[in-house]
């Protein structure tokens, strides 16, 4: 049995690998898929929190937040395709109108 | 542990023997030409028009993200059949109504045109 | 056999069948009759709140659903901003929008039945799923200006910051989960208080969850550090979505935090048990959002980043309130939000009618309104001076409260800085009131009002009016919430 704190450290990466990919990239499918990375980061932590405490509310929790995930990736690509008929870009860094 | 392990690394070791040695056969006994068409995307075949970056209709977009929405819902029904004996009734009207919850989303998204394709 | 009581949820349920009958009838009748959508819309919020006050009261679901006074209150809350913001966009919706004008007030309900989720969650998963209903909707809601550049824009912004912000909050969720071994609050309590007194260096694992769901819950609530989104957001969204932004959804975090932090976290509040309590990182926070949100406020031409900069502010005075984490403590930040309700909804509903009358939404362009529209320029006036507290208006008593909440607790520096911060205040809403009353002769567009506006306004007055001369029935109210934390 791989014990506890292998699968923290991985989702502890996971999500810091989504988190530096929020906060660097400035492309926004970039953005939206570092997103997706960080929800799946906190499942993992979740799913192996509900191995070690032997209790199946994890696996429910889990389940809501790949639904809820989904939704989030079909309005954010809905976003994401409005605003490149704007714009023509989905570079962040043209998007600044609303800096005054 | 490594009588356990054993098995795999020696996969690991095979698949990684087998692999150099047919990269670095054909390196060594390869014969190498530089023509035009090795460096078309198909090297025989239909000639490809455009660049692979051109846009393509938001219709297939639409659909796939309709695609995602009614799949990963199915992601519901998994606990529900694991312990769906134990559950009885009560579980099977409960996901009733999920399914009519969806499927009243199925008639709002025909009623709004999203599936025609034309 | 799993514990149900339906009719705990019946306004829940009712009020989610009401947005899509909305939206299904908007797209039977082919989108002619957007008056009556809206009509429908706030009949359906009205009947909500009156389903409501009949089935409400007891626990279900195995704790998953609270319909304790707490989750009644802010209810109230949810429901009245969700009226005043779809009573406000009827010209938005007949000018601006075209083809999707059900689901615009069919997202609007949606919005708000996750908002009552969430302040009915009694454990992490349904608080997990009321945040996200709340939110999702909303992402669309912030763009729903298809062509206009600054919307998209605005609901694009809303949408990263919004993604992001779940995603560490779910990341901290998931830690306390993993710490308490459950997800139910009121046994993470009891869990959470033994593994720490019998466990040696799980104090970091703890802060580092507090720290995470903090983080998570203070870019909802638009707390500094976590505010940068919300000018940007509040400017580009379409005006009643970005006063239910600023009401609602701030009121849904209120109660959020309230659910994780008094009653889940309650033994971390103060250094005595946890030395790095959370009580002293939220006063500091508290602290800079009064700071930074009113200086910021002072040089803003825009009138809805400048309301964007004072709610700032206010969530700031609103968390005075909140780490006394007593009875008063509890109690004065219901009030607070409750009177917030009025006064911000009322002015962003002045901003959304003059914007539908003349396109503009500087301060500037306020000049010489009394002259034209001497009705709508006091009712502006009213809920401006509620907002920066002056006596005989509500918004006086609900800052008295606060802060005699904080003194109480012994955060007196907390409330002497919140003292000067409201003088500051005062300077950037007497500017709109000198701009429309004193400004040198500038004629402008006489305002038409809808039907539906002039209701939103006179609630939104008649509100600060009567709660600010007779408090006690709402105080006593919001105090008996309190009760459910055991205060």
């Amino acid at each position: 049995m791989i014990p506890i704190g292998h699968f923290l450290i991985l989702s502890a990466m996971l999500f810091a690998v989504g988190a530096a990919g929020v906060i660097i990239s400035r492309n926004l499918l970039i953005m939206l898929m570092s997103i997706e990375l960080m929800l799946n980061a906190a499942n993992l932590a979740i799913i192996a929190f509900s191995r070690m405490n032997n209790i199946v509310d994890g696996h429910v929790f889990v389940f809501i937040v790949f639904a809820v995930a989904a939704a989030e990736a079909a309005v954010g690509l809905a976003i994401i395709i409005m605003i490149f008929r704007n714009r023509e870009s989905i570079n962040a860094d043209n998007f600044s109108l609303l800096k005054r | 542990m490594f009588e356990t392990l054993f098995p795999i690394l020696f996969l690991v070791g095979v698949a990684a023997f087998i692999a150099v040695a047919m990269a670095g056969a054909s390196i060594v006994f390869g014969r190498r030409t530089s023509e035009g068409a090795k460096y078309e995307p198909y090297e025989s075949g239909i000639k490809p028009k455009g660049d692979t970056r051109g846009r393509f209709p938001v219709k297939f977009y639409l659909i796939a993200v309709l695609f995602i929405l009614f799949d990963i819902e199915v992601v519901f029904l998994y606990p529900w059949a694991v312990i769906y004996q134990k559950l009885g009734m009560f579980g099977f009207v409960e996901i009733l109504v999920f399914i009519v919850i969806l499927l009243i989303g199925y008639f709002y998204i025909l009623g709004k045109g999203a599936l025609k394709w034309e | 056999m799993p514990d149900y009581n339906l009719r705990l949820i019946i306004p829940e349920i009712f009020l989610f069948l009401w947005a899509l009958f909305i939206i299904a009838f908007d797209l039977g009748t082919k989108r002619k009759n957007p008056k009556l959508i809206g009509y429908l819309t706030m009949g359906g919020i009205a009947a909500t709140a009156v389903l409501l006050y009949l089935y409400h009261g007891g626990i279900s679901f195995n704790n998953m659903f609270k319909s304790d006074p707490l989750a009644l209150f802010f209810k109230v809350i949810f429901l009245g901003s969700a009226f005043m913001a779809v009573g406000s966009s009827f010209d938005i919706i007949a000018q601006k929008i075209k083809n999707h004008r059900g689901e615009f007030f069919g997202l609007v309900l949606f919005s708000t039945v996750g908002m009552m989720f969430l302040a009915s969650a009694g454990e992490l998963i349904s608080l997990y799923i009321g945040l996200e209903l709340t939110t999702i909707p909303l992402f669309i809601l912030a763009a729903y200006y298809k062509d206009d550049r600054i919307s998209v824009e605005a609901g694009l912004k809303y949408l990263v910051i919004g993604a992001f912000s779940s995603a560490i909050l779910l990341y901290g969720l998931s830690l306390l989960y993993g710490l308490s071994g459950t997800t139910d609050i009121v046994m993470m309590k009891i869990n959470l208080a033994l593994l720490y007194l019998n466990t040696n260096g799980i104090g970091w694992a703890l802060l580092m969850a507090i720290v995470m769901v903090l983080a998570g819950i203070g870019f909802k609530l638009a707390l500094v550090p976590f505010h940068m989104w919300a000018p940007d957001v509040y400017q580009g969204a379409p005006t009643p979505i970005t006063a239910l932004l600023s009401v609602g959804s701030k009121a849904a975090g209120v109660v959020a935090f309230m659910r994780i932090f008094i009653d889940g976290l309650y033994g971390f509040a103060d250094a005595v048990m946890f030395p790095l309590d959370w009580g002293n990182i939220v006063a500091v926070l508290a602290a800079a959002a009064m700071i930074l949100g009113n200086i910021s406020a002072l040089r803003q031409k825009n009138i809805k980043r400048m309301l964007a900069y004072s709610s700032i502010a206010q969530i700031g005075y609103v968390m005075v309130g909140m780490v006394a984490v007593s009875e008063l403590g509890v109690g004065s930040v219901g009030y607070y939000m409750f009177i917030y309700l009025f006064a911000n909804m009322g002015a962003f509903a002045v901003a959304t009618i003059f914007n539908d009358n003349t396109g503009s939404d500087s301060i500037a362009s306020y000049a010489g309104l009394s002259k034209s529209s001497p009705m709508i320029s006091a009712f502006m006036a009213i809920f401006l001076l509620s907002l920066a507290g002056i006596p005989p208006l509500a918004g006086f008593a609900a800052k008295f409260f606060v802060f005699a909440a904080g003194i109480q607790a012994g955060y007196t520096w907390l409330v002497i800085l919140a003292l000067l911060t409201a003088v500051v205040s005062l300077y950037y809403y007497a500017n709109v009131i000198k701009m429309m009353y004193f400004a040198p002769d500038n004629p402008t567009i006489k305002l038409n009002t809808p039907l539906s506006a002039n209701i939103v306004l006179i609630i939104g007055v008649a509100g600060l009016i009567i709660f600010g001369v007779y408090p006690e029935p709402i105080l006593n109210f919001a105090l008996d919430t309190a009760r459910v934390f055991g205060f």
